[in-house]
């Protein structure tokens, strides 16, 4: 009884939070219709994605394909649903990989300080003088053409942002009282990293995480479109765009369907990470993360 | 302001030589053979070892990696940039014949994205939550969202579909033939100055409103300044620092996303060079530009921090 009581309280603190930012909770929510799309593809999507129908070759919208179908009969509406798995697993992946491995080396690089900081800082500030999208394709054409590669290459231009944003957090954070309390009683670097340094770093990683999903898409989308993103047949929303640019004329559904499913992705991923960082800043941070954990029964008076 | 200009310059040169480096390295560890890429699977086939490995030295890529490096950094050095695997042209050519078309682009979409980007945020600034600033800030959001390229290839199939127009193809320079010039560097500039206008008119809006509270503010109106004078001659000068400093870390936005737009549209330009390259898998192009690139957007940003101390007195570089 009290464990349902602690989950409706709970429930509730979300839905306050999320009535402030209505906005901001609706992409959240088509964030989730989206994931869920993904995930029910094959149950949700009329035809098979990859099947030629060569007696209905860019046929326009109508009663059998309802967007239509590509050059070689393909079902459009098909291809779009099943692009939004490609679309939203190499963004939250490479969004995960890089924001990870710049938040750790941020970490490391803010807390060692000295010459490891320096010269991962110099390094940073290499991988930032790239424009992202001309970084991703050269490292995406490199490695090769295919999933990996592209998440890959997305990571890469998310690293500097975790290990910018991470770093400044340990160096303000270490010098607070209570970290030089627990490095005078005598606990390991890496101790104080892991239990005192590590938790105040959550809400930032948490932003970061969710507000680089939209430029992930977009790039990923922009790969595609450009010859060096995960390649054919996967369809993928670049892919379906570059494809359209095949035929002298292009055809209107083949050009609008797809972009319009990135700008739709891209809008809700900016949404939800807007209502992120707000919801975790750190005026409201300690709100929200207690209508997110429950409350907090043993720290009274924190 | 010279000696910042330098200093600037100099502690930048690290940075190159660290952005040459990661190039190179990406480019060498390709895993494709480039004679593949040149002379297609078959062609490749047909070639004996012997042959291979002299084509291999003759494109100086038998050579020891550092030895390569070298020899990459002294055509830089000599102006060439090196020769494409292809075509036998200079890249410096290629530079000279696409680069200003792409440049021009560039600051044409900058000049939209101010142009578009700060009467919105002012407008929105100055009245907060009335029906204009909500409009402006919806329809900012949305622009935030639209990939520039898919923006790009929708211009291009209106104006096919209604006005049966069509972009011409080939490069035209401003000074030969600016009307023909226009035309080719409009619909990628005015693509790529939206998405930038979206993000100016943000920040616009955020900087102004926070200025606008501040007591200097107040105290201009207490004397009785018109209000159009408070906000443009008062609030607007100290909101704008911020908003120069995003239109400068845009660049990157600019750069990369230009080489999709010039692609949606068909632009000659810089971009559409890069990305045959990548396809022809022509590494000593891809390389070269991909520099280029870099270098550009260091640049800007050195220049936008030089621009501080020209809007701001009391910013001194010393």
């Amino acid at each position: 009884m009290d464990k349902l009581d602690a989950a409706r309280r709970r429930a509730g603190r979300i839905a306050v939070v999320a009535a402030r930012n209505p906005v901001s909770a609706a992409g959240g929510v088509a964030v989730l219709v989206l994931i869920l799309l993904a995930l029910a593809a094959p149950l949700v999507s009329p035809h098979d994605p990859l099947k030629t129908d060569f007696r209905r070759l860019a046929a326009p919208p109508d009663a059998r394909n309802y967007l239509g179908t590509d050059q070689v009969g393909r079902d459009t509406l098909s291809r779009i649903i099943y692009g939004t798995r490609t679309s939203i697993f190499v963004a939250v992946s490479a969004v995960l990989l890089g924001t990870t491995v710049g938040s750790v080396w941020g970490l490391a690089s803010g807390y060692l300080g000295g010459r490891v900081d320096l010269v991962s800082q110099r390094f940073m500030e290499v991988l930032q003088s790239f424009p992202d999208l001309i970084l991703a394709m050269a490292i995406s054409m490199a490695i090769g053409t295919g999933m990996p590669a592209v998440i890959v290459a997305i990571a890469v231009t998310r690293i500097p942002f975790g290990g910018r944003v991470i770093r400044s957090v340990v160096l303000s954070v270490k010098e607070l009282a209570y970290v030089e309390a627990s490095r005078s009683t005598g606990a390991s670097p890496l101790r104080t990293m892991a239990f005192h340094v590590l938790p105040q770093c959550l809400a930032p990683y948490l932003v970061l995480a969710t507000t680089h999903l939209g430029v992930a898409v977009v790039i990923e989308a922009a790969l595609g479109f450009l010859g060096v993103g995960v390649p054919p047949p996967t369809p993928t929303w670049g892919n379906m765009l570059a494809d359209s640019l095949t035929s002298l004329v292009p055809h209107w559904w083949l050009v609008f369907f797809p972009g319009l499913a990135i700008t739709l992705t891209v809008l809700a991923f900016n949404l939800f990470g807007d209502g992120m960082r707000d919801a975790l800043d750190p005026r409201v941070y300690a709100g929200v993360v207690r209508a997110m954990t429950g409350p907090r029964r043993l720290r009274r008076g924190t | 302001m010279l000696k910042y200009l330098l200093r600037r310059l100099i502690f930048g040169l690290p940075t190159l030589v660290g952005i040459s480096i990661v190039i190179f390295v990406v480019m060498r560890v390709l895993p494709g053979d480039p004679l593949v890429a040149m002379f297609g699977a078959e062609g490749f086939q047909r070639l004996n070892p012997a042959d291979r490995a002299r084509i291999m030295s003759d494109l100086g890529l038998s050579d020891p990696l550092p030895v390569q490096y070298v020899h990459w950094m002294k055509d830089i050095a000599s102006g060439s940039l090196g020769r494409s695997f292809f075509r036998g042209d200079r890249v410096s050519e290629l530079v000279l014949h696409r680069g200003p078309l792409s440049a021009e682009i560039g600051v044409l979409s900058v000049l939209i994205s101010w142009l578009v980007g700060l009467p919105v945020g002012i407008t929105s600034a100055v009245r907060p939550n009335s029906l204009a600033d909500n409009v402006g800030r919806s329809v900012s959001v949305l622009f935030l969202a639209i990939p520039g390229f898919w923006l790009g290839m929708l211009i291009v199939l209106a104006s096919l579909f209604w006005f049966h127009y069509k972009a011409p193809l080939v490069v035209v320079q401003l000074w030969e033939d600016p009307w023909t010039n226009l035309q080719l560097a409009i619909g990628p500039a005015t693509v790529l100055g939206l998405g930038q206008g979206a993000y100016i008119a943000r920040m616009t809006r955020s900087c102004l409103l926070e200025v606008i509270g501040e007591d200097y503010v107040r105290t201009a109106r207490a004397k009785g300044v018109a209000e159009r004078l408070v906000v443009v001659r008062h609030a607007l000068p100290n909101a704008l620092l911020p908003v120069i400093t995003v239109s400068g870390i845009l660049m990157g936005f600019v750069l990369g996303g230009s080489v999709a737009v010039e692609q949606a549209f068909g632009v000659p330009g810089l971009g559409t060079a890069l990305v045959t390259a990548l396809v022809e898998r022509d590494i000593v192009v891809v390389q070269n530009l991909v520099l280029l690139y870099g270098v550009i957007f260091m640049l800007v940003n050195v220049l936008v921090d030089l621009s501080y101390a020209l809007l701001d007195p009391r910013i001194h570089h010393e």
